[in-house]
């Protein structure tokens, strides 16, 4: 069905008509655009379905997106940084419940690993179902007060320096609880993210693919 | 070639390996991930539906997150259902996204209204916390449901805790909630260590059984000391320490919704509904009826009930209802002559058997809201052409003309606007063996299957247009926002130390006038967003229950 130009003029090979053009008309133009991104409609569309059902319907939903957004599960993204923190941004923050997962009903490897440290201290190991009992309130607090005071500028560079630096067995000790309780509970600290960061700087990719994960007991930092 | 590539396609589907997501829900799924539980897990959990199966590391390396945020978010995904993992070989564990459980909790405040309306606030309370949660054991919900419902209360009193454990053992007997698999109990002398991930599994028989539990107590309320004033956020406390001193007596033994139980019952209220809109309120009750002494015994893809005898329903009716015997056989035999077919009369032993057929009930209400959908997009007469073209299977371009009783050239313009809008097709049938357009009969016809699939696909993208849209409105209005969430802190506060309402008055004409019409504005345009996004949804759900009906095997 080679499109023959014959002699004279082109010829369709099917009967125009079937398609709705009379022979000899002019055919519509090309369109040579994508169609509009709002193209005008010419019926309006039905008005939505009120009632009782649908009013609390809609009320739940709203109050169920505000809820997901207080849950454990919602995971902020790390924060940038702001010249000045503010007091209101301060006073409006929501203290999330944490959420410690059944770890018999998870992977092994999704437990978080400890952290690498460079003092003498030995790694304990961190039971299933451990509880999160923190030993010193008052010593959280302090922590977090002294987070604040540190400002936002400088990274966390300068806790894990004075963290790795300090000999003084006490603070180490609140470290390692603060920490080991940060871990077990899911907590967004900083000092977590940066050391993660380290953490993968020594996991290399030659390991993908050669060993079988359950040599992920490497981290013996 | 050809034939080669048609091979492997049977052999993947043999498999079932699970199909690629469209664009729309990709995209559909991404929102919905990021509005419930933020950035990260969106990044994985769209990185998973792009890609299928993947282990951890490799997740790690392609996405650019650090491990600890990447476990942190398959946590959250595993724990609500949205990934599950699987152990390869070598000890390999592998997640796979579920990209269908991800458009589910479009459907959440339906799922919880209907627990309100079968088993009123305590029931719909259980429900939000199991899908809020994804899984819960039940003493777990049970002090949680009985801790919110306290709040409810009136001073002084309180919320036992044996009342909500009733109405989790009726929606459990319901199979509105159901057992998740557990962790198989092992021997302690296993050789060898332990595998990389449990196994979970379940026995049909123990899904819906509620253990033992002596669950004793009363709900407490959250004392107002820990609350600030404004009602905010709480004020900032020391973290939580759990309850390790009681030991839980259910532990390990986890609750979740049952998705499919309620889409059972949306089915049969669409169906119910829809026989009451043809014929009327007695039919539809009687259907309803039937449909209800089906619930259990009636798996919920078969394509028809059980038989049930004229004689058994005539027991089964509500007790309000007064219609003798004959009644019930003269509606029951209406109801099977009906060209919907809803009904169907399978046997004449005790008084007549009769069947609902689910699967022509479903793929009738799919044409509906086909033939409803071309009504409303493109008119009354078009829609007629639409009826009569379904109606007569394949019709000739005259045809089509003549039936209708539409002069030709706009038949014509409405056959291809529907058609270049793929809810009409064309069947080619050649006279001759070399396919000679002048010499071949161009028929349309009305594919509902493929008709439907494109309809659920542009349902998906007006979502997610809807939600983009709410979101674009919101972020525009943020400003505004933030200052009358802060002039109500303020307010609020005020009001608990006991301010003059002169006080009150200056602090709320911090929000001018103009302010306020905006607010009001952004309020209504939020909520007529919401609520189409609700309705649509309920479309989504009749053309994937019908196009779902149509995969299984018969």
């Amino acid at each position: 069905m080679a499109g023959n130009k014959g002699r004279g003029r082109a010829a369709y090979t099917f009967n125009i008509e079937a398609v709705g053009f009379s022979r000899g008309e002019k055919l519509p133009d090309v369109v040579l655009k994508p169609p509009p991104v709002f193209p005008d409609t010419d019926y309006k569309p039905v008005p939505l379905k009120t009632g009782e059902g649908e009013d609390y319907m809609l009320a739940l939903k709203q109050e169920l997106r505000e809820t997901m957004k207080r849950m454990p599960y919602f995971i902020e993204p790390p924060e940038e940084k702001q010249d000045i923190e503010r007091y209101s941004k301060r006073c409006m923050k929501v203290y999330k419940e944490e959420w410690i997962p059944d770890w018999r009903r998870f992977p092994r490897e999704m437990m978080p690993r400890k952290k690498c440290k460079k003092g003498p201290k030995s790694k304990k190991e961190k039971a299933t179902g451990q509880g999160t009992a923190l030993t010193s309130t008052a010593d959280v607090l302090k922590k977090i007060e002294e987070l604040e005071k540190r400002g936002d500028g400088e990274k966390s560079d300068e806790e894990n320096e004075e963290r790795e630096g300090s000999k003084e067995k006490g603070k180490d000790g609140d470290d390692e609880d603060d920490e080991e309780a940060a871990e077990q509970e899911y907590d967004e600290e900083e000092q977590e993210e940066e050391n993660d960061y380290i953490n993968s700087y020594f996991d290399n990719g030659d390991d993908f693919g050669v060993d079988s994960d359950d040599n992920m007991d490497e981290a013996t930092y | 070639m050809k034939r080669k590539l048609y091979y492997i396609f049977l052999f993947f589907l043999a498999l079932r390996l699970p199909r690629t997501m469209t664009q729309a829900e990709i995209k559909l799924c991404s929102l919905l991930l990021q509005e419930h539980f933020g950035e990260i897990v969106e990044k994985i959990g769209v990185h998973l539906i792009r890609t299928g199966s993947q282990p951890l590391r490799v997740i790690v390396h392609d996405t650019g997150t650090s491990p600890d945020q990447v476990k942190k978010a398959l946590c959250v995904l595993i724990q609500h259902n949205l990934v599950i993992y699987q152990v390869h070989k070598r000890g390999v564990v592998e997640y796979e996204a579920q990209c269908s459980h991800m458009l589910r909790m479009l459907r959440y405040p339906r799922y919880i209204y209907t627990t309100k309306t079968l088993y009123s606030d305590t029931g719909e309370l259980i429900v939000e916390e199991l899908l809020l949660n994804g899984k819960m054991t039940m003493s777990a919900v049970v002090k949680k449901v009985a801790d919110r419902l306290t709040e409810t209360m009136e001073d002084g009193k309180t919320m036992d805790y044996a009342e909500v454990s009733n109405t989790f053992v009726r929606l459990a007997d319901t199979h509105f909630v159901q057992r998740c698999p557990v962790v198989p109990a092992t021997e302690d002398s296993d050789s060898g260590p332990p595998p990389p991930a449990p196994t979970l599994v379940i026995n049909e028989k123990d899904m819906y059984v509620v253990p033992k539990l002596n669950l004793i107590g009363k709900g407490k309320r959250r004392r107002s000391s820990d609350e600030d004033a404004a009602g905010e956020p709480k004020a900032k406390r020391p973290k939580q320490s759990t309850d390790n001193k009681e030991p839980i007596p259910d532990d390990g033994i986890y609750w979740q919704a049952n998705l499919d139980r309620f889409h059972q019952h949306f089915r049969d209220q669409a169906i119910v509904s829809a026989v009451a809109n043809r014929m009327d309120q007695t039919s539809s009750e009687i259907v309803r009826t039937m449909l209800r002494m089906s619930e259990i015994t009636t798996p919920s893809s078969a394509p028809f009930t059980q038989p049930l005898s004229s004689n058994e329903i005539f027991r089964s009716l509500p007790v309000g209802y007064n219609i003798s015997k004959q009644v019930l056989d003269q509606y029951l035999t209406l109801l099977a002559d009906d060209p919907l077919e809803f009904v169907g009369k399978s046997g004449d032993s005790g008084g007549g058997m009769y069947v609902i057929n689910l699967h022509k009930a479903l793929a009738s209400l799919a044409t509906a809201t086909l033939e409803s959908v071309v009504q409303e997009r493109f008119g009354s007469r078009c829609a007629r052409i639409f009826r009569l073209v379904l109606q007569k299977k394949h019709l000739e371009q005259k045809q089509v003309e003549d039936f209708a009783m539409i002069p030709a050239k706009e038949a014509k313009d409405m056959l291809y606007k529907m058609l270049s809008e793929n809810f009409i097709s064309l069947q080619e049938i050649p006279k001759t063996p070399d396919h000679a357009p002048s010499r071949t009969f161009y028929l349309y016809t009305v594919n509902v299957l493929s008709a439907a699939r494109m309809l659920l696909h542009r349902c998906y993208k007006s979502i997610a247009n809807l939600i983009e849209r709410r979101q674009f409105e919101t972020k525009e209005n943020k400003r505004l926002l933030e200052k009358s969430q802060r002039v109500e802190a303020i307010i609020a506060s005020m009001q608990a130390t006991g301010a003059e309402a002169a006080q009150l008055q200056e602090i709320e004409e911090m929000i001018t006038a103009p302010e306020r019409q905006q607010l009001e504005t952004l309020k209504r345009n939020v909520n007529k967003l919401d609520a189409s996004e609700i309705q649509v949804d309920e479309t989504i759900f009749l053309l994937e229950s019908y196009i779902e009906s149509t995969m299984k095997r018969p």
